[in-house]
């Protein structure tokens, strides 16, 4: 292909790509009764019923609290395991890893019904929101360890040493060098684990706990039976939290996450 | 010797991850193998006893077989329509040096960051019979009545597609940056022509790459729920929807897992298929 062809293709591409999130975010401004287009006309009402909406302001509360305490979870236990991998996993480095992986791997909606099973066989079953705080934490652990095992592969353990030769203990050589070091690949693991636990759908669709509900879950059980332009509004307001986390973190913070 | 062999208990750091994944995810990886041999239950999920019948059942009735060919069938499409599509974009952003790169790169990053619900939602306003596609048609006079876009395979499959590129690009991306220019000079400048320099040279290179992309893709449409679940309605279900709505409506435990690891394995089947076949192509060249 020509350069000229290959780019213009490659822009058609782009616009694909952004298509239907701008179309979501169009239609949300849209003033008339239904999802129609053209749009007729321009207005804020459909964000003015989204926040008077009991149900969907409880589902972004319950969305953003999942989210937080699955990704103070994982990246505990993410962190941990990445300095295992890269410290003393030694020639086991590669299973561990890849043992690191498996909830990206595996299938999510095999994972999600496993794990329903599991919880009922175990009698924790789903009327707590454990269950779903567990599918999130597993999703979410393999991005905070990509994330944090590539912060620490710059890391040079004679650092360590030489605090640990002038009488600091294991706490404080983490708290005082390593984590000082390593602090952006921990916090864009954790924000990374906190945009896709705010996002996932599947698990969380398994093992809600009755009277639960995430956002997307309410946004989904809102879709198969509404067409108003509510649930567009929704879904800007979701986009614009999102985006703002990614900004936050990659033009305020300066970091870059790793996503693979 | 570094501090690590020295220090206390390392294992400590890896065992919360451990016992994590291995009772959070192993054994009900486990226990759902056991579920699909476990008997019906009437009343309850499921009874005691073990039989083979799930599966019987699945290979005996041809409503679930048709309905995992199609699944496949859907998957397979995506795939290659992933794999036409993103090669020359992951081309372009591995080779040129141009200044929106960066931009470039964030484009097809961004649809990752909003949630599948609200994708799959963007579709339906784009693909229903009163959508924005068919109304716009309709307006210009270039068509009579709407085009079937959605409540079928084909609006799956290119929902499905939009959802899965960046998943297809990114590994295409790395493997081609792999691969110096100038192995492609050189056989330039030994007489091969445009077509053929990119078919011995490139796409033996970037196998890998197409590898893991495909696999990705493929693995990722097979499992899909919310896409096909939302774009295909009532009328077209793959079997990742069949599973879910059998187990959310009707409880059928061993035989909802029986259909989950049907659909798994036969998944993991065909990957192993086209890795054995395209690391053979790639080695006979």
């Amino acid at each position: 292909m020509s350069k000229p062809l290959l780019t213009g293709y490659c822009l058609i591409i782009y616009a694909f790509l952004l298509l239907p999130i701008l179309v979501v975010v169009g239609a949300s401004f849209n003033a008339g009764a239904f999802l129609t287009f053209p749009p007729q006309g321009l207005s804020f009402r459909w964000y003015v019923v989204f926040f008077n909406n009991d149900v969907f302001m409880r589902a972004i509360r319950t969305s953003l609290w999942v989210a937080a305490v699955s990704t103070i979870i994982s990246g505990v236990i993410g962190t941990m395991a990445a300095m295992f991998y890269i410290q003393h996993s030694g020639r086991w480095k590669e299973s561990v890893r890849l043992a690191m992986l498996l909830p990206l791997l595996l299938p999510e909606v095999l994972t999600a019904i496993s794990l329903l099973f599991f919880v009922y066989s175990i009698g924790i079953g789903t009327k707590t929101i454990a269950a779903m705080i567990i599918g999130h934490v597993l999703i979410t652990l393999p991005f905070v360890f990509i994330n944090v095992s590539a912060a620490m592969e710059s890391y040079d353990p004679s650092w360590s040493l030489a605090a640990r030769s002038l009488g600091a203990g294991p706490f404080t050589r983490f708290r005082r060098i390593m984590l000082p070091l390593i602090k952006p690949g921990v916090i864009g693991g954790c924000l990374f684990a906190f945009i896709i636990s705010f996002d996932i759908f599947t698990i969380s669709f398994m093992l809600k706990n009755i009277g639960t509900a995430t956002l997307p879950i309410q946004l989904y059980d809102y879709l198969r039976t509404n067409f108003t332009p509510e649930a567009a509004a929704v879904s800007t307001v979701s986009i614009v939290l999102t985006l703002a986390v990614v900004i936050i973190s990659e033009k305020v913070l300066g970091l870059r996450i790793h996503r693979f | 010797m570094t501090i690590s062999a020295r220090s206390a208990k390392p294992f400590l750091l890896i065992a919360p991850a451990a016992v994590l994944l291995g009772v959070f995810l192993v054994l009900p990886y486990i226990n759902i193998g056991i579920m699909s041999f476990r008997n019906p239950g009437n009343g309850s999920p499921y009874a005691p006893g073990f039989t083979t019948g799930n599966y019987l059942r699945l290979f005996s009735d041809s409503f679930y077989l048709v309905q995992v060919g199609n699944t496949l069938m859907i998957g397979a499409i995506t795939t290659l329509a992933c794999l036409v599509l993103g090669f020359p974009v992951a081309w372009q952003l591995a080779r040129s040096q141009m200044r929106f790169r960066g931009l470039a790169y964030g484009l097809v990053l961004s649809p990752l960051l909003v949630g599948i619900v609200i994708r799959s939602y963007g579709w339906t306003i784009l693909l229903g019979n009163n959508g924005m596609i068919n109304r716009t048609l309709i307006n210009m006079g270039l068509i009579d009545r709407p085009l079937a876009l959605m409540y079928n395979s084909l609006g799956i499959v290119i929902a499905l597609v939009h959802v899965f590129l960046p998943f297809m690009i990114l590994p295409l991306m790395s493997a081609i940056q792999g691969i110096d220019p100038s192995i492609e000079a050189a056989a330039r400048s030994l007489g091969a022509g445009r077509v053929t320099a990119f078919r011995r040279i490139v796409l033996p290179l970037a196998m890998p790459g197409i590898q893991a992309g495909c696999i990705l893709v493929f693995v990722l449409s097979l499992s899909a729920y919310v896409t096909p679940s939302l774009i295909g309605g009532l009328r077209v279900k793959t079997m990742a929807v069949s599973v879910v709505d059998a187990l959310i409506d009707t409880f059928q435990w061993p035989f909802g897992s029986a259909m989950a690891l049907l659909l798994s394995l036969t998944g993991a089947l065909v990957v192993l298929i086209f890795a054995r076949l395209t690391r053979m192509k790639w080695k006979a060249n």
